[in-house]
């Protein structure tokens, strides 16, 4: 399990000092994916690396199954597995296997083990077959699936993640997504940053938001998308909404608006949960493609929070 | 410690092995500049090198370049992981960077060795030279070998920092050159024991020497190349903790 306190970092410009994360908190449970989102420049890479100890924060700290990144630093990197974006991760003149056996023994795993180990984690991402082709040789997909696994090589309890689809095709961005899930499922924590959206949204089972250096949302993703979520619901058309039957849902219910040719959306008042049986009374029978409740998702969220704040 | 290593030893002898092209130019590289600079010497001064002066060359000349080897591997390496993207996950393993740097520089000295031994016995043939070879002049060697990854600790870590060192390096190889062949003996006596102390290489260089040409020389000159090896490797060491510690305060580890 991983616990981040309070971190804070500052970095010295030209201008003066800024103030790249600010008491930055969370945790991430065993078992469980926390998507870390935020614009560019608000602190998640310099976050994510604090908690690798690539960077050593101003104040705060990081613990890992208890033990401190600082005070038990080789013991606490043992239990770590991070895949950086912007990094290669590996070493492009060796083959896939050299690679994983290179990093799972620098991670004091033993040759044998790691051997097998490698063997195990290619199997899982479907590369048993590029085993001996060098890295440099390899699709940019396969280069990240082969990171994924160097990261893995010692069973890390904790995973950090970097943009781990960033640039990936359909077909390798759901395959990391498979590996994400089934290594969540196995009990490892995951602290995952993206700009994909959709991805958090599929992977993450909470959200943690930053601006500015600063936590500004945190909860389950479930819950806050049903936070964000408004009482709103759309009416779609199988044809274009003729424009008598729009007058007459308008007469019946005041807040009907036509978004599109084929969507009426309903704003109901407050607690006014019969509003949509009524409305679809007066527009029956026309032929109705289906009816929808607004649900937002984190890129709404996002949108939001980031230009307005969090909601209270 | 051994998992390290023997991981390290693959890494070298593979990529030794899959890029032989590398190894033969550098072997070829060694031979031609020592050529050059034999017959070079010889051709500009009219008088061929001989005697134990030829000695002297040939091991002046196969200790330089080991020892340019040794204290530049450290800041290429670093610049090249910086310029690779590996750096990072290098300082993620449960080993200090200390550590994980000079056992790859060990491993990369040992794959340098080999085609040196080959350049010099080649060197031997050319110049009709009969190196009388002591196991003890081993001990110098290593002191040197030693204070040669002290100083390229002091390298890596302006790599840390900068991650160019081309530049630095350059000064440094012929710095090194100098401070070899520099006959600082000559000085007064209290003067040159303490050059010999602080200057890289000098004194085990000597020492080295006068034991190769079964030349009686003082006893303090086996005390002055262990104080410098302690003396340079400790200033290696704390100037890369230091320097590590900057990058991660900064947050440039990964910058290039």
């Amino acid at each position: 399990m991983l616990n981040v306190e309070g971190l804070v970092k500052q970095f010295r410009i030209r201008t003066g000092l800024v103030d790249a994360v600010r008491g930055v908190s969370f945790s991430v449970a065993a078992g469980e994916i926390l998507a870390f989102l935020g614009p560019n420049g608000a602190g998640k890479t310099t976050t994510i690396k604090m908690t690798a100890g690539l960077i050593h924060p101003d104040g705060g700290a990081v613990y890992v199954d208890g033990k401190n990144l600082v005070t038990e630093r080789n013991a606490v990197l043992g239990k770590i597995g991070a895949v950086l974006e912007g990094s290669r991760n590996l070493y492009w003149r060796l083959t896939v296997l050299e690679n994983l056996l290179y990093w799972g023994t620098m991670r004091r795993v033993s040759y044998r083990q790691a051997r097998s180990r490698a063997f195990e984690l290619l199997d899982q991402v479907g590369l048993t077959d590029r085993a001996r082709s060098t890295v440099q040789t390899l699709s940019r997909g396969m280069q990240q699936k082969v990171a994924l696994c160097q990261s893995l090589m010692h069973h890390p309890t904790v995973l950090l993640l970097d943009e781990p689809t960033l640039g990936l095709d359909f077909e390798s961005s759901e395959g990391i997504k498979r590996m994400v899930r089934t290594l969540s499922d196995s009990g490892t924590a995951i602290l995952l940053t993206t700009h994909q959206l959709d991805v958090a949204q599929e992977l993450s089972d909470r959200v943690a938001m930053i601006r500015g250096g600063q936590l500004i949302l945190e909860g389950t993703t479930k819950a806050i998308l049903e936070k964000y979520s408004q009482p709103m619901y759309s009416i779609i058309s199988a044809i274009p909404w003729p424009l008598n039957l729009v007058d007459t849902a308008r007469k019946v219910m005041g807040n009907v608006a036509q978004v599109s040719p084929d969507t009426l959306q309903l704003i109901p008042q407050d607690g006014d949960t019969d509003a949509i049986y009524r409305l679809l009374n007066a527009l029956h029978p026309h032929p109705l493609l289906r009816v929808e409740r607004h649900q937002a998702d984190l890129a709404e969220v996002f949108q939001q929070v980031m230009s307005k704040g969090a909601l209270a | 410690m051994i998992s390290l290593l023997l991981a390290e030893w693959r890494r070298t002898v593979v990529e030794t092995i899959r890029y032989p092209l590398e190894t033969i130019s550098s072997m070829m590289t060694l031979f031609i500049v020592f050529a050059g600079l034999f017959y070079g010497a010889t051709y500009v001064t009219h008088s061929p090198i001989g005697g134990g002066r030829l000695t002297t060359v040939v091991v002046g000349y196969a200790i330089w370049m080991t020892m340019m080897a040794a204290t530049g591997d450290l800041g290429w390496s670093i610049q090249n992981e910086a310029q690779n993207g590996t750096l990072e996950q290098v300082m993620l393993v449960p080993w200090s960077p200390v550590t994980v740097f000079l056992v790859r520089a060990f491993m990369a000295i040992l794959a340098f060795l080999i085609p040196m031994v080959v350049v010099v016995v080649a060197l031997l043939i050319m110049t009709r030279v009969h190196l009388d070879w002591q196991w003890l002049a081993l001990a110098p060697f290593l002191a040197a070998l030693g204070t040669a990854w002290g100083l390229g600790l002091a390298v890596a870590a302006v790599a840390l920092l900068f991650k160019r060192v081309g530049q630095v390096l350059n000064i440094v190889q012929f710095g090194l050159l100098f401070v070899i062949l520099a006959p600082f003996a000559r000085f007064h006596a209290v003067v040159w024991h303490l050059v010999s102390m602080v200057v890289p290489f000098n004194a085990q260089v000597l020492l080295l020497r006068n034991l190769l040409s079964h030349t009686r020389g003082s006893d303090w000159i086996w005390w002055e190349s262990g104080i410098n090896l302690a003396l340079i490797a400790t200033m290696g060491i704390l100037s890369f903790v230091g320097a590590s510690r900057i990058a991660r305060h900064r947050g440039i580890l990964g910058h290039y």
